[in-house]
């Protein structure tokens, strides 16, 4: 964090759909300092060009590959530790979710908006980050739990 | 022209391949431009690329009458953006085509919705393809604002918690 209590925002989101819905967030956090983290070099690329910003390229791993997981997990902390953002703003897929926990851990607030894939339930990700999300929304009316803190504001995209 | 696409991560050759073969039986009612992905299945019936840089993909989602893909959200908002006509099909686990079986409920409610064509599996392509040459989506504007005010409102409060600290 700087002394003029500007926040810093990891914006994490997986090549694809993940990232298309974080990018449709962009009135929300292009007032604040950001930078991004993906998975494919090519996306990467147009990132840095359409928003003149810091990206970091993290493999893509999911449960199946668990030593692909660390190798991920090694590359966020290094991010994390390079960067210190305050706020960890993901749609998923698994970098985003290691990202929040190894942030949430590290003292950055998580604000995680579950991809609209999800129609039916909301993602392994999501149902892991939700423990110790700041702000947990989802896109789906049907899987909105306001007595669980799930919120349901409709969707991105 | 037919723009097929698998997306930006993986192959999906039962895909591929059943367009192929339909293209073949000249089952299908324009030609095919396929996106196949690394390492994929190598159509013989119709032209193909392995990956698409961002741009040269926009100009060929631009350049389609038609759309075929997975049922991912990258590829299905592409398609209602452009308002084309789209044809999906959901990748399956138990095929190592990824990981869950998520891709069946977002082609089912978004099929069900009247915004894509669903086929289940390779067996439905060739009757689908058909009635993707008639299909006309049914229109869709998203609008984000609800769901930016209320992350907005908490990335100011954090930011205001943080000042406040700062002062201390």
């Amino acid at each position: 964090m700087s002394d003029n209590g500007a926040i810093k925002i990891c914006l994490a989101a997986s090549a694809g759909g993940h990232l298309s819905q974080l990018v449709s967030l962009e009135a929300a956090w292009r007032r604040h300092a950001y930078f991004f983290v993906t998975t494919s070099d090519i996306v990467s690329k147009e990132l840095k060009g359409r928003f003149n910003a810091r990206v970091y390229v993290v493999t893509e791993a999911n449960r199946e590959h668990p030593l692909k997981v660390l190798r991920l997990a090694r590359q966020c902390m290094r991010i994390l530790w390079d960067e210190r953002p305050d706020v960890i703003l993901s749609t998923g897929a698994a970098p985003g979710a290691i990202l929040s926990l190894l942030g949430k851990l590290a003292g950055a607030k998580v604000i995680w908006l579950d991809s609209i894939a999800n129609a039916e339930r909301i993602s392994l990700s999501g149902r892991i980050v939700r423990r110790f999300a700041d702000l947990f929304l989802v896109q789906w009316a049907e899987l909105a739990r306001p007595d669980r803190a799930i919120e349901y504001h409709g969707e991105v995209i | 022209m037919i723009f097929l696409t698998v997306g930006s991560m993986f192959t999906f050759d039962r895909l591929v391949r059943a367009v192929d073969e339909a293209a073949g039986r000249a089952a299908v009612f324009d030609e095919v431009f396929a996106q196949v992905g690394i390492g994929g299945y190598r159509p013989r019936n119709m032209k193909f690329a392995e990956t698409l840089e961002r741009e040269v993909y926009r100009e060929y989602v631009a350049k389609s009458k038609a759309m075929i893909g997975h049922a991912g959200m990258g590829t299905i908002l592409m398609a209602l953006d452009a308002g084309r006509p789209l044809l999906v099909m959901p990748r399956l686990k138990r095929f190592g085509e990824i990981v869950n079986d998520h891709q069946v409920a977002t082609a089912e409610r978004f099929a069900s919705n009247g915004y894509v064509l669903e086929a289940a599996d390779e067996r439905q392509i060739e009757a689908k393809l058909a009635q993707l040459k008639t299909f006309v989506p049914r229109a869709r504007k998203a609008n984000p604002a609800p769901v930016v005010a209320r992350v907005s409102a908490a990335l100011d409060e954090i930011a205001a918690k943080r000042r406040a600290r700062g002062r201390e």
